[in-house]
């Protein structure tokens, strides 16, 4: 394995000298040669030319590979010219100065320059340079530029496309497609940027979800399978995890965190707000696949003595935190469930009207350990949107909506599917 | 009898149209208009106004006496735009792509920017053409330049491709004034055939210096950028190349036929009256009292006409390099959210163009001089790297140049690198 450190820009070793074992000079560096298939092409050989010979060098006989040496393993007289196959990918032949357009075939920008790095150690294309920056390292001029920009109160800053948003090495490339364009991943359905990020490796989806603000994020992370979803989360800065995780309906940031080891949950948890940090610490305790895992804890509950009036005005205040607003709960001060009102009856009441005069009571309940096809049916059943879901004291604990259960009424083929990589 | 008639004549119509039509299709000149335009263009787009003013100031001084260079000028003409409609066409990326792509940065940068600057102070003249002809006219400066500008600016902003292109073809046929104005100097045709057949060539400065700057004016580098980026962006396929020759070709033949008959108006009228002219609004002044006030209306009309063709092939061959250059989406068809740069690069040099102009004593002259020069430094390196380019069999496949066209190509691209550097020693020496 050759000794790399740090990254390095190809203009920043094309045309240098390579030398052998002893010190001679092989010749220059005019290309490099990557694999394909990966998401990041590893480095596989050197182009060196020498007059009218070229020498393919395999990246393991590579001794020493940076800005100021290029060094091989081997003796000069050890090598024998080379022709180069159809099929090679060469990257200052093939990518570099290429253009570069988006989903759609709408051109963007040109490869200005290609930056290589370590990935799971191999040296590897990391990174196309499409800023200004990398322009002037190609005209032997960054050093200057960048002073010269600095009087101007410029900062000349590198502007990069990580290979993992481009489409994957193949010989005779006439263009590079972006997989994802970064001004558009926001703009995005949640659904469809679910579908980009797990197309994409998985060291790079926290990467995609670093770039995307805190709401955008919690509904695209909402759209993965549970274990992806975990993965991200792990991957993410704890700060910014527990931002999402606010942001997510209690019940799916519990399931989120139900599959992260203990000890990392317990921490992003003590990191979010109190309130929130309730809610999905109570969610977490039930099984999964009971009523009590399935539940979201926000729902609206009133007391019995409250006027429609006043219920109208509160339900606008507490509306915009809540999944479903279709039902209000009655429930008495020790949270009691007494009985239930739809947003149809509390509508048409009369102002003064009591909540306890209009609420339909008793009423069906689910208890916290119920099965979760027995909750699918009996909210099938009832024909609910949401059903309560009570302790054995009749203590109302949340509510099981029927999104959350609509998987296992659908039949098979029209199920939501959960994208996993 | 006559009740019948409005039944039958509708009938006997579509009946003539379908006959009309499959005449054409059997000779497939439908399919050869549809691909006609970009050569037409790029060609008269170098009759502009710069263009005129040399052909009518070779016509006075000279007489018939360089008519002869015109065939050697049609000749290289065609040559080079057909290598630019064929790399369009087989490679469906426009110069400043190609060039950028085989040959990196630093040579891209060094040609946009002498490319940029040229076709700048090319565009200033063009617009400064459409002042001086309205002017003619009576109209002021301030009234002709930004109106002008803005129709340029609104067709290519807000039409779509093939809109701007008839509009532009449409335009080229105003060049036909000038066979008018030539025909209408009633020149004597046998002296015009002898002086072409035997020409006399005479080995002082003057008159060297005046075929090179005929030569300079009708190949110039943003000729050859326009006709390859428009092929591009007019989507002709590899199985229309040849149409796509065809329009070359008569774009090459209906430049230099124009610039035959200006050469013959002011080689007729001016040249035995002795009349020394500087510019084309010169000659289109003083064939007023010589020849009448509609020849020289005429006259300036096809100035007008020929600025306000260049007024639109100039910064589009700028946008199209540029964007090219540097990988940006273009595309006359596209809005300004789409292709930013590219439309943002044509407004900016219209506005540039039309408001240096507007600027009260530029100094025009200097300008002109400044972008004949930049031009002639221009032209060898574009022709050299455009034969480098249509030899690539990585990139032209089986349409590389045989090997005739080479050696006429590379013997034709000689002559003309050494008369630019002539032209350009000479003029600063002088």
């Amino acid at each position: 394995m050759p000794f790399f450190a740090g990254d390095i820009f190809v203009s920043e070793v094309h045309r240098k000298p390579v030398l052998d074992r002893a010190g001679e000079e092989i010749g220059k560096l005019t290309d490099i040669t990557v694999g394909q298939g990966d998401p990041f092409p590893s480095v596989t050989a050197l182009v060196v030319k020498s007059g009218k010979l070229t020498y393919l060098i395999p990246w393991d006989q590579i001794n020493l590979f940076n800005k100021r040496v290029i060094s091989v393993n081997l003796l000069r007289d050890q090598l024998s010219p080379a022709v180069i196959e159809p099929a090679e990918v060469l990257i200052c032949r093939d990518i570099l100065d290429k253009q570069i357009v988006d989903i759609n075939g709408a051109k963007l920008v040109r490869v200005n320059d290609l930056k290589l790095g370590d990935v799971n150690g191999r040296v590897s294309l990391i990174a196309a340079d499409i800023g200004l920056r990398g322009i002037l390292r190609r005209l032997g001029v960054e050093a200057r530029g960048e002073r010269l920009l600095s009087v101007l109160r410029y900062r000349l800053q590198n502007v990069l496309i990580g290979w993992h948003y481009l489409q994957p090495v193949e010989p005779k490339l006439n263009k590079l497609t972006l997989t994802v364009s970064r001004q558009k991943a926001a703009q995005l359905h949640p659904a469809d940027l679910a579908e980009i990020i797990s197309e994409v490796s998985q060291k790079e989806r926290s990467a995609i979800f670093g770039s995307l603000d805190v709401e955008t994020a919690a509904e695209a992370l909402h759209e993965l399978e549970p274990s992806v979803q975990a993965d991200i989360i792990d991957d993410m800065s704890k700060e910014k995890a527990s931002d999402i995780l606010e942001q997510m309906p209690p019940d799916e940031a519990a399931d989120v965190l139900g599959d992260l080891p203990e000890a990392k949950a317990q921490e992003l948890i003590n990191l979010m707000e109190k309130d929130e940090a309730e809610d999905v610490q109570e969610l977490l305790e039930h099984e999964e696949d009971t009523a009590g895992g399935l539940m979201t804890t926000e729902y609206l509950a009133f007391p019995p003595d409250m006027t429609v009036e006043d219920a109208i005005r509160e339900l606008r205040l507490e509306a915009p935190d809540v999944e479903t607003v279709y039902y209000l709960y009655i429930t008495d001060d020790q949270e009691r469930l007494l009985g239930v009102l739809s947003l149809k009856s509390l509508i048409m009441a009369r102002p003064e009207t009591l909540l306890q005069d209009i609420m339909r009571s008793p009423m069906k309940t689910l208890s916290l350990d119920a099965e979760q096809m027995d909750v699918a049916e009996f909210i099938s059943k009832y024909n609910l949107l949401a059903a309560p879901v009570v302790d054995e004291n009749m203590v109302m604990r949340g509510i099981v909506t029927v999104d959350d259960v609509v998987d296992f009424l659908l039949p098979p083929a029209s199920r939501k599917k959960r994208r996993k990589i | 009898m006559s009740a019948l008639l409005p039944v039958v004549q509708p009938g006997i119509f579509i009946m003539v149209i379908e006959r009309l039509k499959q005449f054409f299709v059997k000779r497939r000149i439908l399919a050869v208009l549809a691909v006609i335009g970009p050569g037409v263009i790029a060609g008269n787009a170098g009759n502009d106004a710069g263009g005129i003013a040399t052909y009518s100031i070779v016509g006075a001084r000279e007489g018939y006496g360089l008519l002869w260079a015109l065939l050697l000028i049609t000749f290289a003409l065609a040559v080079i735009q057909e290598m630019s409609a064929r790399m369009g066409v087989v490679t469906g990326k426009g110069f400043g792509d190609l060039v950028r792509e085989q040959f990196g940065v630093r040579v891209t940068l060094a040609i946009m920017t002498l490319f940029v600057f040229a076709n700048l102070t090319v565009t200033i003249a063009e617009f400064a053409g459409i002042a001086a002809s309205m002017e003619l006219f009576g109209i002021h400066k301030y009234v002709s330049v930004p109106v002008s500008a803005f129709v340029v600016w609104f067709v290519v902003v807000k039409g779509n491709f093939k809109q701007v292109e008839r509009f532009m073809i449409v335009i080229s046929l105003v060049y036909f004034t000038y066979v008018v104005s030539g025909f209408m100097a009633n020149p004597p045709w046998k002296e015009v055939a002898r002086q072409i057949s035997f020409p006399q060539v005479r080995m002082d400065r003057d008159y060297f210096l005046l075929f090179i700057t005929m030569v300079g004016t009708t190949v110039t580098p943003y000729m050859q950028f326009y006709l390859q980026s428009a092929v591009v962006d007019k989507g002709v396929r590899v199985e229309e190349y040849s149409y796509a020759r065809y329009d070359a070709y008569v774009g090459a033949f209906m430049t230099v036929f124009i610039a035959f008959f200006i050469v013959l108006c002011t080689g007729t009228i001016l040249h035995p009256a002795g009349v020394i002219i500087d510019s084309a609004e010169d000659a289109a002044k003083a064939l007023e009292p010589l020849a009448g006030p509609f020849s020289a209306h005429l006259f300036a009309l096809g100035l007008l006409n020929a600025s306000f063709l260049a007024a639109f092939v100039l910064p589009l061959a700028t946008a199209y390099g540029l964007s090219e250059a540097f990988g940006w989406e273009s595309g006359i068809n596209k809005t300004f959210s789409e292709a930013p740069q590219f439309l943002g690069f044509y407004t900016a040099f219209i506005v540039i163009g039309a408001g240096i102009i507007m600027i009260p004593d530029i100094p025009l002259i200097k300008i002109m001089f400044f972008s004949q020069t930049i031009n002639g430094i221009l032209l060898p390196i574009v022709l050299v790297i455009m034969l480098r380019l249509v030899n690539d069999r990585s990139l032209m496949g089986d349409y590389v140049n045989s090997r005739r066209m080479n050696i006429i190509t590379w013997a034709m691209v000689l002559v003309l690198i050494t008369l630019t550097v002539l032209l350009l020693v000479t003029s600063f020496l002088s």
